[in-house]
């Protein structure tokens, strides 16, 4: 009975989600010509410009972490031409794009869900409506395209940062020349598998950028739901990476070969 | 530079002001207790889904790098096996487990201290150290390693899962423990450990330090999930580094 009251109650959390989701999905693309530019330029700098420094010190530490794991292998099997392809890979299509989504969804995800959550429980989403303004043009389109847009800019510095560090670790580490490291990369990849890893951060900025704007509206209570509306959009983001990172490399992978 | 330098010295400081209170005044074992169903219990279905999904994306990855030249993932197998159990078991858990129990702990503890209620703790003789960071960071060293030997776990049998459904290979071959030794089980344990113990420091940092009103809540939680999550990742690093060094 018990179980069947847990199963009845998840199943209504998810239907609600679902439903809070697509209706602050649906309403953002309705406001979007309308969206007011000054709230995007702003969120522009904050989410993209103000975010580099972390996104670059992600991208250098997956990068020479890529790196130290695969000379594990390098040294077992003496396969050190392939070492600017086996990292090149794994950065462009699984270790960039999933890290830099999760401190993304850390950083802007809770951020997004605490300030629209501070501002619906002070009363102000209500007050917008009062004069006569949509909050979705106002508060919530330019979040998701400016999102959208730093995560794809972010990606480029992502990928460019981290097979920098990789070849001076590999360098460093392992001895391989940068022109055999950068040889093999440019040989063995090819311009699909960037795209791969461009679709991949695309999604994760689109998801985390609806995620925590829907958490956020839809918090009720006092000033203790601000702290958990932001931990609940933390936690939604990175679930949802994790999914979509799953469903995506499925399908282009299937897709490619 | 002064970032930096509080980014490693602040958890540090606060390790220092935890053990030495907790020595004088004992950890409350009750309350460690509720911090381990909170952090470990509440976190399990988060890091065993999302690690189910990571382990079907890296028998993708490894399927599609084996047809390009190797023909099978049989080959490629015990390599990813070992490199789930060393690297991206521990690390991947740490940081799901970063976001859920970090951003917890970093609300809870800056709602206490704007409303003045970790005063209220002080003026009443208790002391927030010994009561309020110690049981966490008691809950974080247990559970992180728990969550990741669970987190590993579901991410096998989901990759076995699925290269034998999607792929057609035979996915035992995937968990074949041929390259795995006692180094990389201490890697993993110390790579496990560290996050452990940096996710509830770095969250009461950020979480004590808030002052003002509702959106101090906020910003606390996105520092202290975003402290947490890098902090795993260099910690990572650093182990890592270390054993390569080493040449174990």
């Amino acid at each position: 009975m018990r179980m069947l009251a847990w199963l009845g109650r998840m199943g209504l959390d998810v239907v609600r989600g679902a439903g809070a989701l697509g209706l602050v999905a649906g309403r953002t693309v309705l406001a979007l010509p309308r969206l007011e530019r000054r709230e995007l330029a702003r969120a522009l700098v904050q989410f993209g410009h103000d975010s580099l420094p972390l996104a670059l010190a992600t991208a250098a530490l997956a990068g020479v972490i890529v790196v130290l794991q695969a000379g594990l292998y390098i040294q077992r099997f003496g396969a050190r031409a392939f070492l600017g392809w086996a990292s090149g890979y794994g950065v462009l299509w699984e270790f960039g794009p999933l890290l830099l989504g999760l401190i993304m969804s850390a950083r802007i995800g809770a951020r997004n869900a605490a300030e629209l959550a501070t501002m619906q429980v002070g009363g102000q989403i209500e007050g917008l409506r009062g004069i006569g303004l949509d909050p979705f043009a106002i508060l919530v389109a330019p979040r998701v395209v400016a999102m959208e847009l730093s995560m794809l800019a972010l990606s480029t510095f992502t990928f460019l940062v981290a097979i920098l560090f990789e070849s001076v670790a590999a360098l460093l580490t392992l001895g391989l020349p940068l022109r055999v490291f950068y040889g093999t990369f440019a040989d063995m990849l090819s311009p699909l598998d960037i795209l791969g890893g461009v679709v991949k951060t695309g999604a994760f900025g689109l998801a985390i950028a609806l995620l925590s704007t829907a958490v956020g509206l839809s918090a009720r209570g006092g000033a203790r739901a601000v702290g958990q509306a932001a931990a609940s959009a933390v936690v939604r983001g990175c679930a949802a990476i994790f999914v979509l990172d799953f469903l995506l490399t499925a399908l282009l992978a299937g897709w490619m070969a | 530079m002064s970032a930096v330098l509080s980014f490693f010295g602040a958890p540090a400081v606060m390790l220092a002001r935890t053990v030495r209170a907790s020595l004088r005044d004992g950890v409350p074992w009750r309350e460690s207790l509720a911090q381990l169903h909170e952090l470990g219990g509440r976190s399990v279905w988060l890091v065993m889904s999302g690690m189910a999904f990571f382990g079907a994306v890296l028998v993708t990855i490894a399927n599609s790098q084996a047809t390009r030249f190797v023909g099978n993932v049989a080959v490629l197998g015990p390599a990813y096996f070992e490199l789930l159990i060393r690297e991206l078991g521990p690390v991947m858990s740490a940081m799901l487990t970063a976001s859920r129990a970090g951003a917890s702990h970093a609300a809870e503890l800056s709602t206490m201290s704007v409303n003045e209620q970790v005063e209220a703790l002080e003026m009443s003789a208790g002391d927030p150290y010994a009561d309020l960071v110690a049981p966490r960071v008691v809950a974080g060293v247990l559970g992180v390693p728990l969550l990741s030997v669970l987190g590993t776990v579901a991410a096998t049998l989901s990759a076995v899962a699925v290269a034998g459904y999607a792929f057609g290979v035979d996915g035992r071959a995937f968990m074949d423990p041929r390259y795995v030794d006692g180094w990389d089980l201490l890697a993993a344990g110390l790579k496990a450990v560290g996050c452990g113990l940096y996710i509830p420091l770095a969250a009461a940092v950020a979480g004590l330090k808030a002052r003002g009103g509702a959106e101090a809540v906020g910003e606390a939680t996105t520092a202290g999930v975003v402290a947490a999550s890098l902090g795993c990742l260099l910690i990572d690093f650093t182990v890592s580094l270390a054993f390569q060094l080493l040449r174990l």
